[in-house]
């Protein structure tokens, strides 16, 4: 009821802000607001590339950001190469070669800009958040990489050293990082998502200019991007600014995609690496829907019941009841073309990892067995929608959230529509997202701790 | 510059063009001339606008002494509201390392008629937060959530400052707790190479323990100290309720002259003494045979956050280790050395001295050669300061960048507190700007000739020592420590 009341509300601000009359404080006086993204102007440039524009004069600035659908789920020969190029798409290019290494960041900086890209296994990201007066020195700057790449083998040399650091760094110091990396290889045994995103170093090290250059032909089109814009500034002059630096992009024909079946698991599977921890790690997954599946709400809720908060119930058993744990987790990963559910903690020195997995897989067995209390449910429900109604404050947030909606679902999905969604999952929902997808024959576990301990074991 | 030069060029052979428009130009001597690039063009300089919005901000001071800071936002339906205590770990005697953070931990389990669950369960049913942290110079709690909870919620932090319940049952798990997570931190290496250079450059003296103190003092920890504590800190002379977000300001400072108006505790403790200043260097490897990737941190004594050079040291600092990709640190040993994924100097800013420290981490066999370019580099900074357009980028970054920091209002809620917290002056904010622009060329050289000292900091390496020693020979005597 409560989420009708605000879809409602909703639905009148957007409709009023057209026509110029909205009053944000007679909004928020009644408890209601306008979902900042519905304002969202979708632009197609006639190569396909897709432009999303949201104009909010709130404060200064902007963020503009580059979505590229492709990640390390699209990596057939190297794996690492959609990471790695994204590192190379820093170095240089025709056009800013006279300024020199690193113009990129330079001329960003030094306008006090921040500039930065991530790659994940669906998508690489390149940003920039701005004083507004430099939008339109952005959007030629990211036109100019994306139109006039320079990729040599002189710059591959120093960034693939830089890259295996980063690697080493997030993989293999990092007890955490492996018991990730080995779960998604353990759950995953044909999806391409068991490839880790930042790659393995052997494959990096194998990788050349052409490849790197092959690559970028195969996914760097236009009609493969999606340019996200929020902040302070003119549509119609920014609309005209894209289509000028990023209309003669090519478009593709074709971009080739991985196959994404995975066959069905039907047997629990186990790993363990043995590390010098003394904090051992037990790290449960499950191959889980991809996102905007109906049961991905469901399975957010099940998380939350499990392990939010010090009321969850791997809390109470892990932590409060017994010094297993300091903070268990669970969460469901919604990535676009399948989903991981996670269950697992950093446990406490000395504890047996075993007893803390009995504990972990009877708490999530008990969740099978009987549904969430009405408490239980409706406090997973109430973060779930605070998260999404706070955290909208930055430019960056709400390019981020317009952008991720539109790759994953091609269109913005309303703030309400999600609200209604997480407002309509029931007890029975979660009990049986939890019967169907973490049954035992089903799971995957990970063990990290140190070879001496393995030793001793009966 | 190069893109004035540029027009100007382009300028001349137009003007060249014209003035012999009846001889036959050679085609080869004149480029047609294009559009130019946006990067050629002069940077766009946009009028500054304040920071602070006057008309949303509001300040108060209770009869108590309890001061107020309220900055209305009514945009989303939302708020966050705390109250900072002007005390933290750094008041910790040599007996009780890591008081605060364990004080911090207890507050949050249980007040007012709430036991730990109960009050996990009131925030929680409302998707909210309530929490309680502690650093070197403060103590926090705080809370966030929609703007229709917020009678509950404001309710809940009066309890969690006011009627922490410091049950012993809960003590004891706390203690737990801490010594686990002490435990486990040194599962991360650039933890333990942070520790053991602080250790390193302050020993005995409080900055030479981690603020979330040592093994052999959290063990002993009862209840009892966390209360004494609690009322030695939390006290209305010496603290800052706050709140931002979806809501009336007038009625805000109301409500708070009503729940904490007859608040009465503790004048507010002395300062606790600065550390002395390291007297050389000490080399240290911090033994962990297993790893491939070596953790380095490099780092002498630093300044306080009311340093008269402070800004000097920020701008500096900016082209040195802490201006993005384009430092010298960053561009030398990243970008054209590819030692590492990432490197960056800090001083950390306390009320007393804290450390200034360059942090990184690179594959073991180049340890040598990565230390030989960061030392290099520390050098330069004397022999070759920051100036001309280094030395403005660097302006420019830290201005240009200003108020894209505090962007939203709880960022310019925390600067403002940050403010209040070290008594530096109100209007900061908005005259920060101007005053990164008048630094001078000088003023840059002489601050970091006083604020740097090669000869004297100290290193930290954790990895394998065998394949260490000969790497930090050269740099004085190695000692091998434990994690």
């Amino acid at each position: 009821m409560h989420v009708r009341t605000i879809a409602q509300g909703l639905f009148i601000a957007a409709v009023v802000s057209v026509v110029g009359v909205a009053s944000p404080a007679v909004a928020a006086a009644e408890g209601e607001f306008a979902d900042p993204a519905l304002r969202t102007k979708i632009t197609t440039l006639t190569n396909g590339l897709t432009l999303l524009t949201l104009e909010d004069h709130a404060t200064p600035t902007v963020s503009l950001q580059v979505w590229v659908r492709v990640g390390s789920g699209d990596e057939s020969r190297f794996t690492g190469i959609a990471h790695l190029f994204e590192h190379m798409n820093f170095l240089s290019s025709k056009n800013l070669a006279p300024l020199g290494a690193e113009a990129y960041t330079r001329l960003v900086e030094e306008r006090g800009g921040r500039i930065n890209a991530y790659t994940s296994r669906d998508v690489t990201v390149y940003f920039e958040d701005v004083a507004s007066e430099h939008l339109p020195l952005m959007i030629a700057l990211e036109g100019e990489r994306f139109a006039n790449l320079l990729v040599t083998e002189q710059a591959l040399k120093a960034e693939r050293q830089v890259v295996i650091e980063e690697r080493r760094l997030r993989s293999e110091n990092d007890p955490e990082g492996l018991a990730f990396e080995t779960l998604m290889a353990l759950t995953y045994q044909a999806h391409p998502y068991r490839i880790p995103t930042v790659g393995w170093i052997s494959d990096l090290e194998k990788v050349t200019a052409a490849d790197c250059q092959a690559f970028w032909e195969t996914y760097y089109a236009a009609n493969n991007l999606v340019i996200a814009i929020a902040g302070d500034f003119d549509t119609d002059a920014t609309v005209a600014l894209v289509e000028k630096h990023f209309g003669g992009l090519r478009r593709a024909a074709t971009i080739p995609r991985n196959p994404q079946e995975e066959p069905a698991q039907d047997g629990e599977r186990r790993a363990v690496a043995h590390y010098p921890v003394q904090a051992p790690i037990v790290l449960a997954g499950f191959a889980a829907p991809a996102t905007g599946h109906p049961d991905s709400d469901a399975l957010d809720i099940a998380a939350g019941v499990l392990a939010n908060g010090r009321t969850s119930r791997l809390y109470r058993e892990m932590v409060f009841d017994a010094p297993l744990a300091l903070e268990p987790q669970a969460f469901y990963w919604e990535l676009q073309r399948a989903g991981l559910f996670m269950a697992g903690a950093t446990l406490r020195p000395g504890v047996d990892v075993a007893k803390a997995e009995r504990v972990l897989f009877a708490e999530i067995a008990r969740l099978a067995d009987e549904p969430p209390s009405p408490e239980e449910l409706r406090r997973a429900k109430r973060t779930l929608e605070v998260s999404w109604i706070r955290g909208q404050g930055s430019a960056h947030a709400l390019a981020s959230r317009v952008a991720q909606d539109y790759v994953a679902f091609g269109r913005i999905e309303p703030l309400a529509e999600k609200l209604a969604a997480i407002e309509r999952v029931t007890a029975e929902d979660v009990q049986r997202v939890v019967r169907e997808y973490l049954a035992p024959n089903k799971r995957n576990v990970v063990h990290v701790f140190p070879q001496a301990e393995q030793e001793g074991r009966p | 510059m190069r893109a004035a030069l540029r027009a100007a060029l382009i300028t001349t052979a137009l003007s060249a063009l014209a003035s012999c428009a009846n001889a036959p130009a050679a085609p080869e001597q004149v480029a047609p001339a294009r559009e130019p690039f946006a990067w050629e063009l002069p940077p766009v300089v946009a009028a500054e606008k304040p920071i602070v919005d006057a008309a949303r901000l509001h300040r108060a001071t209770l009869a108590n002494g309890l001061q107020v800071l309220v900055l209305e936002d009514r945009r989303l339906p939302e708020f966050s509201a705390g109250l900072v205590a002007l005390r933290g770990a750094a008041l910790e005697g040599s007996s009780e390392l890591g008081l605060a953070s364990f004080t911090a931990a207890l507050m949050e389990r249980g007040a007012g008629e709430r036991d730990a669950f109960a009050l996990a369960a009131a925030a929680e049913d409302l998707g909210a937060d309530i929490g309680v942290s502690s650093d070197w110079d403060t103590l926090r709690a705080s809370t966030s959530g929609l703007s229709r909870d917020f009678d509950a919620l404001f309710e809940l932090l009066a309890d969690v400052v006011l009627r922490p319940r410091f049950a012993a049952a809960d003590a004891k798990r706390a203690v737990a707790e801490q010594r686990a997570a002490l435990a486990q931190a040194k599962d991360d290496p650039a933890a333990l190479a942070g520790q053991h250079l602080m250790r390193a450059l302050y020993g005995e003296h409080r900055f030479g323990s981690p603020a979330g103190g040592v093994d052999a003092t959290v063990a002993r920890f009862t209840a009892a100290d966390a209360r004494a504590f609690h009322a030695r800190v939390v006290t209305p002379a010496g603290a800052i309720l706050w709140a931002t977000g979806d809501l009336d300001a007038a009625a805000f400072i109301a409500r708070a002259s009503l729940t904490f108006g007859a608040w009465r505790g503790a004048e507010l403790a002395a300062a606790p003494p600065a550390p002395p200043v390291p007297a050389k260097r000490r080399v240290v490897i911090v033994d962990r045979p297993e790893l491939g990737q070596a953790q380095i941190a490099i780092g002498h004594e630093g300044i306080a956050r009311t340093d008269a050079r402070r800004l000097e040291a920020q701008l500096f600092n900016t082209a040195f280790g802490n201006g993005g990709f384009s430092a010298r640190l960053m561009a030398r040993i990243r970008a054209a050395e590819g030692l590492t994924y990432g490197i960056g100097s800090q001083f950390s800013q306390r009320r007393a001295p804290g450390p200034f420290a360059i942090t990184t981490f690179t594959r073991v066999p180049e340890v040598g050669k990565l230390l030989a370019s960061t030392f290099e580099e520390l050098e330069r900074l004397l022999t070759d300061p920051p100036a001309g357009e280094e030395l403005e980028r660097a302006r420019r970054l830290r201005t240009g960048g200003f108020p894209l920091a505090l962007e939203t209002s709880p960022a310019v809620l925390a600067a403002l507190l940050d403010l209040d917290v070290y008594g530096l002056p109100r209007d900061t904010l908005d005259t920060y700007r101007a005053r990164m622009r008048e630094i001078s060329e000088a003023e840059i050289a002489a601050a970091a000739r006083d604020l740097i000292h090669p000869e004297r900091a100290s290193i930290v390496v954790v990895g394998p020592a065998d394949a260490l020693r000969e790497q930090l020979a050269k740099y004085g005597e190695v000692e091998v420590a434990a994690p």
